[in-house]
Parts: C-alpha cells; sequence; structure tokens
C-alpha cells in the first residue's frame, strides 16, 4: 500500500495551508449574507471533532489499536479548561497546557496497559476509562456542575486579546492545520514506517528493531492528547458541556466517521466527519416530510456507515479517484 | 446479615439481566467473529413491541412478551440475512463498526414506530414478595432469576449436548473448517443472531420496570455486559455468565457497602486492574499466534 496519496497535485503542506485558508472563507460568506449563521457553528464542531478524529486514526488506522475512550478524555480536558479558566480565573494558555497534561498522563497509562491486553479487550478496557470519566463528570459536581452543565466563554490570548466567535473559529482552523501537517510529518516519517510495521505484524516489527513500547505510547499519547485538545476548543467553542454529551455514542461516531470518511487518511477522517456530524444538519433536515420526522438523519447515518462498510470499505475519500479511473476506462473504450 | 442477603438476592436479578444480555454478546462473537454493540439497542427495539403491544393494542402482558420475542426472532433474522452474511470479506474491525451503524438505525427507527414519549411496563407479577431470613424478595424478582437461570440451562444444555449445539460450538471454533465439514455455518449464524435477539428482549423487558421505557433503556445493560464478556473472557460461552453475576453482585455491594456516588468507578478501576494481570479474562486462555 502507498504510504501518501496526495489529493492535492501540490506540495501536501500548502495544500493543508490552502485547506485551512478555504474553511477561513465560511465566516466571511456569513458575514455577506450567503451562508446562515449557525452555518459557523456547524463547521466549527466539524473541525473540532475532526481534531479529535484524526488522532483516533492514529490508533485505529495506522498502529491498529481500537480504542473506544475518545468521548472520555475529550470531556475531561473540556472540564479542566473550564474550571480553571471560569472558576480559578486563569489564562487560556494555563487550561489549554492543564488540560492537554493531565489526559495526556492517563492516555499514557493506557498505553502501558495496551502492551499486555489487546484486540475487543484493548477496547473494552478504554470504553471503561471513559465510563469511569463520565460518571466522575457526574459526580464531581463542585467542579463540574453536575447535570446542569458548565459553561465557559470564548478564549482570551495572552491575557488581554479576547476572542469573538469569528476569531475562534479563525483558532479552531488554525490548530487543524497545525495538527494535520503534524499527523503528516509523523506519518510519513520513521514512526509512520515503525506503526505500519507493527500493525502488519508485531513479531516481525520486534525482529527488525522496532521498538515497540515506545511507539505504542507515542501513539497514545498523541490519540489522547489531540482527543483533549479537541475537547479544550469543544469548551471554548460551543461554551457548554454537560456529561451526558460525553457518553459512549460520541466515542462510537467519532469511530463511525473514520470508518466512512477513510481509514489511513487525513482528509477523509474529516470527510467523514463532516457526513456522520454535520450532513444530518444540512441537508436530511430539509428533504419535505421525511426531514421532520425523529430519527429520520440517525436511520440514514446508520445506513451510510453499513452500506459503506459493505461495498465501499476504503472510505468514502476515495470516491473521487476511483470515478476518475472509471471515466479513464471508460474514455478508453469508447476510443478504441 | 438481613441487609447482605437482601442486596445479594437483589444482585442476583441485576445479574441475570446482564448474564442474559452478555450470552447473546458472546454467541454472536463466537459465530460471527462480531463484538455486538448493538445488543442493547436490539433488545430496546424489541421492549418498545412488547410495550407497545401491551399498553397500546392492549394484550395481556405474556403474550405482549410473546410477539415481542417473535419480532426479536424476525429482526435476528433479518439483520443477518441482509447485512451480516455478505460481510465474509470485510476487515476484522471495520465489522464491528457494522454494529454500530445498527445501533443508529434501531435508535431512529424506534421513535418513528411507537413515537417519543417514553412509556412503561410493568412486572410480570404485580406485587407480593417473600421472605428469605430476614430479607425479602419480590416474586417477580424469583420469577427473573430462576427465568435467567432456566433460560441459560437450557441454552447450556443445547449448546453440549445436542447437534444443533455441536454446529454452534464448531462454527465457533473454525468457521471455514466447518463449512468444510458439512455444517451449515450460514444457517447457524442465523440462528445466533436470533437468539441473541431474544435475549436481548427479554433483558429487556426485566429491565423495564425498574425504569421507564426510553431510548436509553439498554445503554446501562449494554456496557455491563460488554464489561462481563471481558471479565469472563470471550473464549468460553460460561465464562461471560459468571462475570455478569459477579458484575451484578459486585457492584450492589460496593455501592451499599463502600460509597453510593464512587462504587460503580471502584467496580471498572477494579476489572481494569484484573485484565492487566489477567488479560484473556477469568477463564480465558492465551491464544498463542504462529509467527
Amino acid at each position: 500500500m502507498k504510504l501518501k496519496k496526495p489529493v492535492f497535485k501540490m506540495n501536501a503542506h500548502l495544500g493543508y495551508i490552502f485547506f485551512g485558508l478555504a474553511l477561513c472563507l465560511v465566516p466571511m460568506l456569513v458575514e455577506f449574507g450567503i451562508l446562515r449563521s449557525s452555518y459557523i457553528t456547524l463547521v466549527g464542531s466539524v473541525i473540532i471533532y475532526s481534531i479529535a478524529a484524526i488522532g483516533l486514526n492514529l490508533l485505529l488506522g495506522w498502529s491498529g489499536l481500537i480504542s473506544l475512550g475518545t468521548a472520555g478524555f475529550m470531556g475531561l480536558a473540556a472540564y479542566i479548561a473550564a474550571y480553571l479558566t471560569v472558576d480559578l480565573k486563569l489564562p487560556f494558555e494555563v487550561g489549554l497546557l492543564m488540560a492537554l497534561a493531565i489526559p495526556l498522563i492517563i492516555g499514557i497509562l493506557v498505553g502501558l496497559v495496551s502492551l499486555k491486553i489487546e484486540g475487543m479487550y484493548l477496547a473494552i478496557a478504554t470504553l471503561s476509562v471513559s465510563e469511569i470519566l463520565r460518571k466522575s463528570f457526574e459526580e464531581l459536581g463542585f467542579i463540574t456542575n453536575g447535570f446542569s452543565g458548565k459553561t465557559a466563554g470564548y478564549p482570551k490570548l495572552l491575557g488581554f486579546f479576547q476572542l469573538d466567535r469569528n476569531m475562534t473559529y479563525v483558532l479552531l482552523v488554525i490548530f487543524l492545520v497545525g495538527v494535520m501537517i503534524l499527523i503528516h510529518n509523523l506519518i510519513n516519517g520513521q514512526m509512520g514506517r515503525a506503526l505500519n510495521a507493527m500493525r502488519g505484524s508485531e513479531a516481525a516489527a520486534q525482529a527488525m528493531g522496532v521498538h515497540l513500547l515506545k511507539y505504542r505510547l507515542v501513539a497514545f499519547a498523541l490519540a489522547t492528547g489531540l482527543a483533549a485538545l479537541s475537547g479544550v476548543l469543544y469548551i471554548h467553542f460551543i461554551k457548554y458541556t454537560y456529561p451526558p454529551t460525553w457518553s459512549l455514542g460520541m466515542s462510537l461516531n467519532i469511530l463511525s466517521a473514520i470508518i466512512i470518511g477513510g481509514v489511513r487518511n487525513i482528509y477523509g477522517t474529516i470527510l467523514g466527519v463532516f457526513v456522520v456530524f454535520a450532513a444530518p444538519d444540512l441537508f436530511l433536515k430539509n428533504i419535505p416530510y421525511f426531514g421532520s420526522m425523529p430519527g429520520f438523519a440517525y436511520i440514514i447515518n446508520g445506513l451510510l456507515i453499513i452500506l459503506v462498510i459493505m461495498f465501499y470499505p476504503n472510505g468514502l475519500i476515495y470516491l473521487g479517484s476511483d470515478m476518475k479511473k472509471l471515466w479513464i476506462k471508460w474514455k478508453a473504450k469508447v476510443n478504441r | 446479615m438481613s441487609t447482605f442477603l437482601q442486596l445479594v438476592l437483589r444482585s442476583l436479578e441485576t445479574g441475570s439481566i446482564y448474564s442474559l444480555a452478555a450470552l447473546g454478546i458472546i454467541i454472536i462473537y463466537r459465530t460471527s467473529n462480531i463484538t455486538h454493540f448493538a445488543q442493547g439497542a436490539m433488545g430496546m427495539f424489541n421492549t418498545f413491541v412488547v410495550t407497545y403491544l401491551f399498553t397500546i393494542a392492549g394484550l395481556p402482558l405474556p403474550f405482549a412478551i410473546l410477539g415481542g420475542v417473535l419480532s426479536a426472532l424476525i429482526t435476528g433474522f433479518t439483520v443477518d440475512f441482509v447485512i451480516i452474511r455478505h460481510t465474509k470479506k470485510v476487515s476484522p474491525v471495520a465489522k464491528q463498526i457494522i454494529t454500530l451503524g445498527l445501533i443508529m438505525i434501531f435508535v431512529g427507527i424506534t421513535p418513528f414506530l411507537f413515537g417519543v414519549d417514553p412509556l412503561n411496563l410493568p412486572q410480570l407479577i404485580p406485587n407480593g414478595s417473600m421472605p428469605i431470613g430476614g430479607a425479602s424478595i419480590s416474586y417477580n424478582g424469583i420469577l427473573n432469576i430462576t427465568f435467567g437461570l432456566g433460560i441459560m440451562g437450557i441454552l447450556f444444555y443445547i449448546l453440549q449436548k445436542t447437534k444443533w449445539g455441536l454446529a454452534i460450538r464448531t462454527t465457533a471454533s473454525n468457521e471455514i473448517t466447518a463449512r468444510l465439514m458439512g455444517v451449515p455455518t450460514k444457517t447457524v449464524t442465523m440462528v445466533a443472531w436470533a437468539i441473541a435477539a431474544v435475549l436481548g428482549v427479554l433483558a429487556g423487558v426485566m429491565t423495564a420496570p425498574f425504569t421507564s421505557v426510553t431510548l436509553n433503556l439498554m445503554d446501562g445493560v449494554q456496557l455491563n455486559a460488554l464489561i462481563a464478556c471481558v471479565l469472563g473472557g470471550f473464549q468460553t460461552f460460561y465464562g461471560p455468565v459468571i462475570g455478569a453475576y459477579i458484575i451484578g453482585i459486585t457492584k450492589n455491594l460496593l455501592v451499599y457497602y463502600v460509597s453510593s456516588v464512587w462504587g460503580e468507578q471502584l467496580l471498572y478501576l477494579g476489572i481494569l486492574i484484573f485484565i492487566v494481570f489477567r488479560p484473556y479474562g477469568l477463564i480465558g486462555k492465551k491464544i498463542v499466534k504462529k509467527v
């Protein structure tokens, strides 16, 4: 399998930056009245979930380890950030660092555990970590405010630069582009080769001199770190959180986004998140009669997941290149 | 002492519920190699069928439950016939995701068919309780415990002693070889999905009187059943059942004696530590892979 599959026919990094610039057009289009104002929140949450999904893809796609703990780590980071910035009045940057550090430590512990257990055992072990965290959100009322939920404001950079919604959106885009470039560099370097070898066969990888513990820990640390980052951005962009958000359903949605969009593909992950989280709101609600039916978006999403896995297991991101191949084949046939 | 006995009796009831659901998950895992995340969702859907038949169609409860079992059989057959049968070539991880898709479909279809209002399902035996050594247990609790044990007894008898059980066990051990030996593996998986769905609806009907029938009815059961499978090990049919009873009993004891707030978290934490030391569960053995 080829490691690199450029979507744009140019330098991949430039591609990511242009992608980010294109995303920045959304608030401008809203200002001009072309798009509805709610689209900023919608695309913003796609960006937030994309960051967590790219992290999970590093585990699921490149390392071949299943984790169902994403939601727990996202929630943990969100609550820490909210507690530090709102209750303790600490600056946004301190909140961000602390909210990244604590989940990171737990993530590394899980990485240590992952050396001993594998497959579904690991998935359900991470699931119970996530459940422990979610139950704690419900019970630690003095930090999390329990079921009534916790609120936070838009971030204030460097102590004086208060961001509004559009600027926070731009901040999200900057983080997303940064994460995309970081992951791109990692998987196209030594670490990517090591992870690919480990996924193929752990014994063979070890025999070739790949340090299993090191790369497992790095993969888990990165995945939880990115989940935590997306949790911090969530609380500062959506500005509200309550425990049921961080249940198994969230982890499953992120997992299915990766499978739908394309495993081991950065743009594919984002496409998958868009399909799972935004498409129901954007398109399905506008369909007459069915749109107002309760649960219709859910049914379509479920069907889509099953259909993609059954008939298009590589993910929707390859739809374009596959169509192109078909088109070339068809043209060659006609010309002959 | 009487409190302790009371707690254990109550736990046996929850343990039965968890073990029925866990048994469904393990049967699917062994025959189709899929971790059945939708066990709870399918149970929830069919419990809605039971509730609908009881409250709106006005059938007596036993007949309503029979109707639910019938609809569970149909949903199980359909899921296998339409989806699972055609996923032989799909990668193992993607297979698990299919059940996530199933969750979404069932959770989406339920409010469409039965409305969004929460419904109520009464106990099969509405009142009366029996004193046992200072503690007391409701007749319905006794019914749940004996019924759960009975169903499991019958299933284990079928698995161990009959030709059909042999077919299921051979499919579980190695599907390709089983097919070469003339076992109709397709029918076996279809029956397995139907059995799992029936176990799911039974667990649902037992859970429903404790709360109201909503979309989240089975979330806790699903979670505890999955953890029971890990605790007991995925390699045997009886491991998860033992795990489920252990979880049911320990959870209630921890919640009562240690902390009503942190009991559940402590249990999960304990299980996590246990898995680190015994990575394949209570009963499971390590499968040695040849390189």
